[in-house]
């Protein structure tokens, strides 16, 4: 299968009174059309910071990433509209990436406008309206205010103006979390439609790993900026390797009783993303820590052709 | 363990009066809740969670929000009838709560240590510096940050950790009754199952009641005795945990819910979440408040409320389907 979206080596520092602080680290994925890759990993590790660089939204440190075939770093003007257009983004909080005075119409309209994707007005009404029909947001709200609608019908219209576009890849920066079950299960079903309609590629992110795994095809663990697991999804929670995806698959509250008592939580917060020390960044909380974990760049290892871990427990 | 009840709500009715309409926020809640026990209110967005605990401590926002009906019982007092003053030194003393987005509710400008000395001081149990500086200590031992870190400021923990300080903050005087509103979901697994492991053995030392309003039912599982689902502001069912995550017989609403969490055992491609959308509070339907989206409607459920029907010993569900027969079985 054609990878639609890679990436080599992509790092996002940013400068911080304290230093350099390592939001993305070197990570290496790809994204096949038509397909989802989760990103899990706690609050803080740099999954919204990596969506956002993969997008362009922010310019990345080092590294590069390949949409169709091109680095998009060498866009010029004309190009990165066009990248615009099919790459985008659901973003992580509703409330606040929504311009309040907009009506729902015009939220919806506007990535058009600025694209000039549809003729004209009435072009992009029906458009609108089609769109809104899609995401299952009920016409009487065309005019209404972000502000006089629930937090499932906000985050439809996330969908919605990340959809005005046709894009091909988009990028799901948590966008459900915010929501109850049911409007949640919703909005993944409505993506995975989406997704079958239109051939989408999806970067999925969240820390909810019940969703993660119904909706990714592979899966990426990270861990403060790192790529520390990479799998296909059912060989991921098959057989999780890394210490970290192992502690996270186990804290997962599943809703039965009488399950059997869940292994020790791991303890201890995560450090500091400023100035990492090379070596593993979660050798301060891992149970199998050894004298190797620290002083040398850990190398990811590729254990099955779809599956690979960074720890030297699999040297 | 005593088994002796600590709150006690009946048929309590809350609603916010604004400007353009009355929204029924709460409709005719009974629940009632012994010491040491903890029950997981769950229900989806809009369905009266947050105003029910705010109703309990009296701080549903001033002209807007108002108690109409009913009676909040809560260790032999009526709560509605007290004073303010006396409301106050219930407030964080006998009846803490967690909010919503408990990271707004640290102040950016104090150290954590002085916010929690803060609430000691208040309630005047601790009278003198010392033993208020020694508890403060004790309580960040309790939740598991090093007591060094007093003299922090919010902004220099990690959310996990700002998640803690208000733990610390809401059980730093023993309450009896504690009101967790959505305490872990800004949270990820991992510290999550921190909180949670630390408001479980608190829970036993400490013998606090509490009400844990979530929408994760997999948190429910993990630390809840009793369990009550809410819809439009009533209670649809409630029974002990065991009733709601193993009974054969529920709520059509309850059978949704879970039908919408995605499994981790099996793989399904879809969902199944329930059709539409909670009921807008100010224009409630007729009958079944549920009615609209329930798949088993009759006709009935369109014209009349359903009643209580109590499926097992401490199991309710609130349903015409099983108000048909005898014994309440279908
Ligand atoms: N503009 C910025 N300037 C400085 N630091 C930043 C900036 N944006 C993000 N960071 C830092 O980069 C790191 C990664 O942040 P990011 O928002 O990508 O995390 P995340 O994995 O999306 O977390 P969450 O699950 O909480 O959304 C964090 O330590 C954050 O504080
Ligand atoms: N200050 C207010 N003024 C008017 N309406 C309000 C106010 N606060 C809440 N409401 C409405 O009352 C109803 C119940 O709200 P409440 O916050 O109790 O729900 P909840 O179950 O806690 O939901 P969530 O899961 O989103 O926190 C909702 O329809 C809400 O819009
Ligand atoms: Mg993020
Ligand atoms: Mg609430």
């Amino acid at each position: 299968m054609k990878d639609l979206i890679y990436t080599e080596g992509l790092k996002k520092y940013f400068k911080t009174p304290a230093g350099l602080l390592h939001a993305v680290d070197d990570i290496n994925l790809r994204i096949p059309a038509g397909q989802t890759l989760g990103v899990v990993g706690e609050s803080g590790c740099g999954k919204s910071t990596l969506g956002r660089t993969m997008i362009r939204l922010i310019d990345s440190t080092e590294g590069k990433v390949f949409f169709d075939g091109e680095d998009i770093n060498t866009f010029d003007k004309k190009q990165l509209k066009h990248f615009r257009k099919n790459a985008q983004m659901i973003f992580q909080d509703p409330y606040s990436s929504i311009n309040p005075r907009m009506s729902v119409s015009q939220i919806i309209a506007e990535p058009m406008k600025v694209c000039k994707t549809e003729a004209n007005k009435k072009a992009r009404d029906d458009k609108v309206k089609e769109i809104m029909n899609t995401v299952g947001l009920a016409l009487r709200f065309y005019n209404a205010y972000p502000h006089e609608l629930d937090g499932g019908r906000r985050q439809r219209i996330g969908v919605a103006r990340a959809l005005a576009l046709d894009p091909r890849f988009v990028v799901c920066d948590e966008p459900v979390s915010a929501l109850d079950v049911s409007i949640q299960a919703q909005i993944l079903n409505l993506l995975m439609d989406l997704q079958e309609t239109n051939n989408l590629s999806y970067m999925f992110i969240t820390h909810d790993l019940s969703v993660v795994k119904h909706i990714s095809h592979s899966i990426m663990v990270m861990y403060l900026g790192e790529c520390i697991e990479q799998a296909d999804t059912d060989e991921l929670y098959e057989n999780p390797l890394h210490p970290y995806t192992r502690a996270l698959l186990s804290a997962i509250p599943i809703p039965e009783l009488r399950r059997e008592k869940r292994a020790e939580v791991i303890r201890g917060e995560v450090k500091s993303p400023v100035n990492p020390a090379p070596g593993c960044r979660f050798a301060p909380r891992c149970p199998h820590a050894k004298p190797e974990c620290v002083g040398e760049k850990i190398n990811e290892v590729q254990i099955t052709p779809t599956h690979k871990v960074a720890c030297v427990l699999y040297y | 363990m005593k088994n002796e009840k600590l709150l006690e709500i009946k048929d309590l009715y809350a609603q916010y009066n604004t400007d353009e309409d009355i929204v029924y926020a709460v409709n005719d809640l009974s629940l009632s809740l012994d010491r040491g026990r903890t029950l997981g209110l769950v229900g989806e967005t809009g369905a009266g969670k947050t105003t029910t605990c705010l109703s309990i401590l009296r701080l549903l926002p001033e002209r807007i929000g108002e108690i109409s009906k009913g009676e909040i019982i809560f260790d032999g007092m009526d709560i509605l009838s007290l004073s303010e003053d006396e409301m106050r030194k219930i407030r964080g003393k006998d009846i803490a709560m967690i909010f919503q987005d408990p990271l707004s509710s640290l102040n950016p400008v104090y150290t954590i240590g002085m916010q929690i000395g803060e609430v000691l001081k208040y309630h005047g149990i601790y009278k003198d510096d010392q033993a208020i500086e020694n508890r403060v200590e004790e309580m960040l031992d309790l939740v598991g940050l090093p007591k060094e870190r007093k003299n922090d400021y919010p902004h220099q923990f990690s959310g996990g950790m700002k998640q803690r300080v208000v733990i610390a903050m809401a059980l730093a005087c023993e309450p009896k009754l504690l009101l967790a509103d959505e305490p872990t979901t800004a949270l990820d697994v991992t510290i999550q199952a921190q909180v949670l492991k630390l408001m479980n053995e608190l829970k036993e030392r400490l013998q606090t009641a509490m009400i844990l309003v979530t929408h994760d039912l997999g948190i429910v599982a993990e630390i809840c005795d009793d369990v009550a689902v809410m819809y439009a502001g009533s209670i649809i069912e409630k029974g002990r945990i065991e009733d709601i995550f193993e009974g054969q017989v529920h709520h059509p609403y309850t059978v949704g819910l879970f039908a919408s969490i995605p499994n981790l055992k099996v793989k399904t491609r879809r969902l199944s979440p329930i059709d539409g959308l909670m009921p807008d509070p100010a224009d409630l339907p007729k009958g079944c408040t549920f009615n609209p989206r329930c798949p088993h409607r009759m006709e009935v459920c369109k014209t009349e409320e359903p009643p209580c029907v109590m499926i097992g010993e401490e199991h309710m569900v609130k349903c015409h389907l099983f108000a048909s027969k005898e014994g309440g079985r279908p």
